[in-house]
Formats: C-alpha cells, sequence, structure tokens
C-alpha cells in the first residue's frame, strides 16, 4: 500500500510533435533538447520538484527510448524517491488486449490504476511542449480555495492571436463560462495553457463516462472540458502572466532558443530558487580558443570554439572549428561545425556534423535544419527552410 | 574487478599552497572550472570498476563531505558497498590526529577487515591523474608481486627534498626507494599509488603501528625493498599527472590544460570525470564578450574581457573588467573596469569597481574566500 498523497501529476508525453519535422523523427517532442543544456521535459519536471510535487507519471506513446534513457531514475530531478517519484508510463496489454492511448483523456483513463495507488485528492495534467516556470503549488491552493472540481491555467495572449488558441471565457470570479476552440471572434484573450488541475474523484467519473461514450475523440480539450462545462460542475481560470512558448514548430523551437539571449532573459535561469534540473552529460568547462569570437550567446560545457559564434545557443559537446561562422542559430548537443563552414538562421540537430565551407540556411528566410547524425558534405549550400536528412541531394 | 576497493587518504597538506587550503584537505581543492582534485581520483577507480572506495579525512574535512556526499555522481550509493567516508575519531590509541598514512589506516582497521574485496588501491590525493586503474592491477595481479607502486617518468613530477622516486630493473621490480632527498636521483616518480592485497595492507599497516612507524614511504616501502622481504614492483602511467604542492603548482595545472592537447588526454571520453552537479544554466556571453583562450563554466556572465583564465561555475565579469592570467573559483564578480592579473580567486571573491590588482607571474597572488577587494 502506497501512502496517500494530496496531489500527483500526469505528464501527457505521447505526441510526436509533427510539426517540429525532421526533429522529432527518432526522439518524441518532449525530449527535444533546449537552451543550451536542456530538453524540453525538464520545465514541467522541475516545476513540479519545485512546486512540492513528488509524484509524476510520466505518459509516453511515440518514439520513447531516448524520453526514458533521460528520465531513468528520475535523480535529476530528485525524483528517485521511495515513496512517490517519477514513472514512465508505457500503454500495455491488458488481459487479451492491448492498445495505444486514443487520446489525452484516454492516455489518463488506462492509467486509473497507478493514480489510485496514491488515492489523490488532486491530479494535475502536463504536457510535455512548453517552456515555462510556474508554482503548480499557488495554483493547487487557488483550486482549492476556489472549491473547483477542476482549474484551467490561463494566460493572456494578444487580441488578434486569441482566434489561434482554446479560450477561456470568465466571470468576474475566474469562473469559466464558457470554452471556445479557436473562436474566429473571441469573447476573451485568455488562451488554455493545457495545464489543468482536477478534483480526482470527479475527474475519474468523467474519464469513466467519456470512455463509455463511443463518439467521443477522449480528449480532455475536445470531450471532458466541455462535458464538464455543459453540467454546472465549478470551473475555474487560474491567472498565469509569466513566460510561456510553445515550442511546437521550428519556428517556435527557434524562437524559444533566440529568447534566452534577451538581456533580461525573459525566462530567468540563473533563478537559484527555482532551478531548472537536467542529466548532467559531465563534460569539462566549455573552452574558447585563441582568435575565437564569442558574443551574444549561450555556451555550455564540453564546447570548443575556435571559430565565429554570434547570436546562438550551443550545446554540450559542440566543435566550433577555425574559421566556422555561426549566427542567429542553434547547435544541439555534440555536433560539429567544420572549418570555414557559415551557418546563419538554422538548427542543427544533435551529433550532426557541418562539412567545411558549408552553408547552412540564410539570412533571412525560413530556419533551416539538419538532422540528427547527418553529415552535411564540404562546400555545399542548404537554402533557407530546407531541412536536411539522409535523403537529401545537394 | 569487482574483487577491488579503493582507499583515498586525504591527509596531507602543504603550507607553500596558502590560504587555499587553509580551510580545505588538497583533495577538497577547486580545479578546472567545476572539479575538485578528488574528483579525478574517485573516477578513475570507478571507471575501472571499483565499487567499494573509502575516504580518509582528516582536517578541515567538511567542504570534502559536503562534496562527496552520498557518492551519488560516481554511482557510489548502492546497497552493497560504494562510497564510505571516514573522517577520524577518538579511540583509547589514538587523539584523532593521524601522523601519517598508517596511522589513518590503522585508526580504519575496522573498516578493511569488513570490506570483501581481495585486492586494493590505496591512493594519496596530491597528485592528480586519470588512470586505467583496471590495467594497473591486471597488471599486479599478472605479475604475481606482492606490491605495485604507479609511477611517471614526467620530469615535472619531479622536487627537491620532497616526494618519492623509485629505482627498477629490467625485471621491472622496485630496487630502490628514496623519499624526499636534496635531488632525486631516479627519473621515476612515485605517484603515491599502490595496489596489494587488502589483507597485506592489514598486516603492514598491523606491523608498522606496532613498531612506531607513521608513514607508507618511508617506514614501509623502504624498509620492504631495503631488506627484500616483499617484492614490489613498478607500473608505469603514460597519461598526465600534476603534483599539488604549491600555489605555483596549482596554477600551472590549470593554465596547463588551457592547451587543447592536455586536455585531451585528462578528458579522454573513454574516462569521464564525475563531480557534483550544480544545475547552473550555460554560461552568457554578451555582446561586449571578449574571450579568447580560457576555459569556462555554466552560469557564468561574461560581459568583459577575459584572457588565458580559468572561470568556475557562477562567475560574473561585467562590462569593461579585464581578467588575464587568472583562476576565478565559484561566484567570483569582477566588477566593472578592474583589471587583474595572476591573481587566484577563491570562492566568491569580489573584486571592486575599477581596481587594479596584478601579481608577478611566477607568484600568483590568492585572494581569500569571501573576501572583496
Amino acid at each position: 500500500m502506497m501512502r496517500k498523497k494530496t496531489c500527483i501529476a500526469m505528464l501527457l508525453a505521447g505526441g510526436q510533435g509533427s510539426r517540429l519535422g525532421i526533429l522529432t523523427k527518432n526522439v518524441a517532442k518532449p525530449a527535444v533538447p533546449y537552451g543550451g543544456k536542456y530538453r524540453i521535459i525538464d520545465f514541467p519536471l522541475s516545476n513540479c520538484t519545485n512546486s512540492g510535487i513528488d509524484t509524476v507519471g510520466v505518459l509516453t506513446q511515440y518514439q520513447p527510448l531516448e524520453l526514458n534513457a533521460y528520465i531513468g531514475s528520475g535523480a535529476p530531478w530528485d525524483l528517485d524517491l521511495s515513496n512517490g517519484g517519477v514513472f514512465v508510463l508505457p500503454p500495455y496489454q491488458k488481459g487479451k488486449v492491448g492498445e495505444w492511448y486514443r487520446g489525452t483523456a484516454n492516455a489518463i483513463y488506462q492509467n486509473m490504476a497507478f493514480i489510485e495507488q496514491y488515492n489523490p485528492d488532486y491530479v494535475l495534467i502536463l504536457s510535455g511542449d512548453h517552456i515555462y516556470k510556474m508554482d503548480y503549488n499557488a495554483m493547487l491552493n487557488f483550486h482549492i480555495r476556489h472549491g473547483a472540481d477542476a482549474t484551467i491555467a490561463v494566460r493572456p495572449v494578444p487580441w488578434e492571436e486569441a482566434s489561434r488558441f482554446g479560450i477561456m471565457n470568465t466571470d468576474a470570479d475566474d469562473n469559466i463560462t464558457e470554452f471556445e476552440e479557436k473562436p474566429k471572434n473571441p469573447k476573451s484573450n485568455k488562451a488554455s495553457m493545457g495545464v489543468y488541475i482536477f478534483t480526482w474523484e470527479k475527474l475519474r467519473k468523467y474519464l469513466t463516462d467519456d470512455e463509455a461514450d463511443k463518439k467521443s475523440s477522449n480528449d480532455f480539450g475536445k470531450n471532458i472540458i466541455p462535458t464538464m462545462l455543459a453540467d454546472k460542475q465549478v470551473m475555474c481560470a487560474y491567472n498565469f502572466e509569466g513566460y510561456w512558448k510553445d515550442v511546437g514548430t521550428i519556428e517556435s523551437l527557434w524562437e524559444a532558443n533566440m529568447d534566452l539571449l534577451e538581456t533580461p532573459m525573459p525566462v530567468d535561469l540563473h533563478d537559484k530558487k527555482w532551478r531548472i534540473y537536467a542529466r548532467n552529460p559531465g563534460l569539462a568547462p566549455h573552452y574558447i580558443a585563441k582568435g575565437a569570437v564569442v558574443e551574444d550567446s549561450l555556451v555550455t560545457e564540453g564546447c570548443e570554439v575556435f571559430g565565429t559564434v554570434k547570436h546562438s545557443v550551443i550545446f554540450a559537446g559542440v566543435t566550433i572549428e577555425e574559421g566556422a561562422n555561426v549566427q542567429d542559430s542553434v547547435i544541439m548537443p555534440g555536433s560539429v561545425i567544420k572549418r570555414g563552414a557559415v551557418v546563419r538562421r538554422a538548427i542543427v540537430s544533435e551529433n550532426a556534423v557541418v562539412g567545411a565551407g558549408s552553408f547552412v540556411g540564410e539570412e533571412s528566410g525560413n530556419i533551416a535544419v539538419v538532422g540528427t547524425g547527418i553529415t552535411v558534405p564540404a562546400g555545399v549550400k542548404v537554402a533557407a527552410g530546407v531541412q536536411v536528412d539522409e535523403n537529401t541531394e545537394y | 574487478m569487482k574483487n577491488v576497493m579503493g582507499v583515498i587518504y586525504t591527509g596531507e597538506n602543504d603550507a607553500r599552497l596558502r590560504e587555499l587550503t587553509m580551510t580545505r584537505a588538497i583533495a577538497a581543492l577547486p580545479v578546472l572550472g567545476r572539479y575538485r582534485v578528488i574528483d579525478f581520483l574517485v573516477s578513475s577507480m570507478v571507471n575501472g570498476g571499483v565499487k567499494n572506495v573509502g575516504v580518509i579525512m582528516q582536517k578541515n574535512y567538511h567542504s570534502l563531505m559536503d562534496h562527496l556526499g552520498s557518492g551519488k555522481e560516481w554511482d557510489l550509493h548502492g546497497k552493497n558497498d560504494g562510497m564510505y567516508v571516514l573522517p577520524p575519531f577518538l579511540t583509547r590509541e589514538n587523539v584523532g590526529v593521524y601522523s601519517g598514512m598508517l596511522d589513518a589506516l590503522r585508526s580504519n582497521t575496522n573498516y578493511l577487515t569488513r570490506s570483501k574485496q581481495e585486492y586494493l588501491v590505496l591512493s594519496g590525493s596530491n597528485i592528480i591523474y586519470n588512470a586505467k586503474i583496471a590495467d594497473l592491477v591486471r597488471f599486479h595481479q599478472e605479475s604475481g608481486a606482492d606490491i605495485t607502486m604507479m609511477y611517471t617518468k614526467d620530469p615535472s613530477m619531479q622536487r627537491d627534498e620532497y616526494g618519492c622516486y623509485i629505482s627498477i630493473d629490467e625485471t621491472g621490480n622496485v630496487t630502490d626507494v628514496e623519499v624526499d632527498p636534496t635531488h632525486p636521483s631516479h627519473e621515476n616518480t612515485s605517484m603515491d599509488v599502490l595496489v596489494m592485497k587488502r589483507e597485506l595492507l592489514r598486516q603492514l599497516v598491523d606491523k608498522g603501528v606496532a613498531h612506531g612507524h607513521h608513514d607508507m614511504n618511508r617506514d614501509v616501502l623502504i624498509r620492504l625493498v631495503a631488506e627484500g622481504k616483499a617484492r614490489v614492483n613498478a607500473y608505469e602511467y603514460k597519461g598526465p599527472c600534476w603534483r599539488m604542492d604549491s600555489v605555483q603548482s596549482y596554477f600551472k595545472f590549470n593554465m596547463d590544460v588551457l592547451d587543447a592537447a592536455k586536455r585531451r588526454e585528462l578528458f579522454h571520453p573513454a574516462l569521464p570525470v564525475y563531480t557534483k552537479v550544480r544545475d547552473e544554466m550555460p554560461a552568457r556571453y554578451t555582446d561586449s564578450a571578449n574571450v579568447v583562450n580560457s576555459l569556462v563554466a555554466d552560469g557564468c556572465v561574461i560581459e568583459g574581457t577575459v584572457e588565458n583564465s580559468v572561470l568556475f561555475r557562477g562567475v560574473h565579469i561585467a562590462p569593461g573588467a579585464h581578467v588575464k592570467n587568472c583562476i576565478i573559483m565559484q561566484d567570483g564578480y569582477v566588477q566593472a573596469d578592474a583589471y587583474i592579473e595572476n591573481c587566484i580567486l577563491d570562492k566568491q571573491a569580489t573584486i571592486k569597481r575599477n581596481a587594479r590588482l596584478i601579481g608577478p607571474a611566477v607568484y600568483p597572488i590568492v585572494i581569500a574566500k569571501n573576501v572583496v577587494i
């Protein structure tokens, strides 16, 4: 018998993130590198541990190998506990049938037994798609204070963009009166962040009912939340003002990395009271050689820079050779930019090589991408917006 | 390698390290931006498959204990064996201050007796190396010797009136051991790393202490070799190594590793060096940053100029500040328009705005922990 927990978290990490193109060809989106030494999932996991939520189920489905290995025992986030901790929950066989997670709600439904072990009062539902620092405990207190059945975190978005989001219309007391998915004429600019707290008793009922409904697509946004609203359950909006960035596309992932080069940083990663933890590769401090130029950039352990790096984010173990020039780019772990190569407005994925004298990306236009483990031959040109994989012809 | 345990003795100290070891053991000296001396020794053992590592502590061991913690970073936190931190304690015959390695081992006889491994690697802690310990142990086992000493031919390890030097015959046996000679007469420098059976060490410690001996090299090895009572042979370590016995040698070690070839030798991909992780963000360079030939750790913010220097985690170099040939430990802060050259800043030291501090290249200035100048 497990000890009771007031609140446990379930992190939906099964999505492919197909809009990230070749970056998620072999890894799930939450395992995509970000910010020089992190992966996207470090943010929700660190938020949990910093918020005092010490039991987290991570639901995986798409390309889970790297994500599983990365999470491991959960030690980097202090989630290697005997009572609680982090658990990877893949879909599994039940009796004679086995089935994939069909939707976000179905994924939680299939893991009800896991949740019940802890007999929680509340369940926090998270996704592994966003960069943000948030105190879930403050949100939980809000949920309890309002006697809510469900609380949905919302943040203000510019009015002209509101029609791209799931919008919550609320009354003066933050009660949600209406939920509109991508409304043409938005009545509010409070967009859902995909962070929910449910009173477990209620959620269990709605998940069970939803599962019985054959027409349902078993999705929180499409089914569970509209049904609860229609049933006049107490639904509250929790306003979040801080930095929050969806990194679901190549452009937004690139932008989110570039945001870290702003002064002051819109998401403060120096904050000692709210550290973002990550698995450490255990490499030596980075080396900046004679003749190298590094400006306006982030550089981390294990890198060796002999060339020029401006306004870029350089991950662990990257080598920038002499005469190479990297600008406005993101170079992921273990990659090598060879002598004289020029990289502009690009994302070079893990363990890739940009050959000597090659050009990747352009000063304007879309972001160019070099896939994981790909070698771009010497002396070729990769135009803006092109994604290089093993089938690319130059 | 399941049958091998490691013991690291951290009782050495040296007045020539001045302020650097006033509040810490040599083993706890911060080096190369994110490490402490002991990280190299423990990592070597762990990379060699050793799963039982005892660290004997002597003076000022607080920072060392804090750093090692449960041994988690070195995967030494299992149920069987793991990391054993052995601080001094009072016994009937011991007042808690060891007069040498033998004394220290004697106080920890219980640990030696209770360990299960047949072989033991014993290391000092004032020489930094990154060795393939598995190769050393295999050499020892195959040679059938009673004791194997690890040594180097690196001439930079030789010192007048300091250190242990050995001569070796053509069969690899040690024929002479000299300790702290006026001038070393052998080109082979002992690295204070020994391999032998655990049981043999226990006997040597018992007998040695019973005869009023304290020192491993002087009282045990010299006698054993001179009297031919045991077969002592030697294993040559060909990798890079440094002696931490003065501010100058500490400074030189950090500067040497700015050289790419030396760095690659020390940080061999097959022999990773583990340390306590601090979860700092990557180093940030602003548009006024100008850095050449330097090692920079995570968490640094660089707005000024840095040349030939080693910056530890969380160091801040403000705009207009200029740092040349310096080592700046954790959370050091060099304020705007300050100029420092040939300085070692201990942890959390601050150099105020417009200050100028230039040490002689042969005798770097040491700024103690938490000092503001």
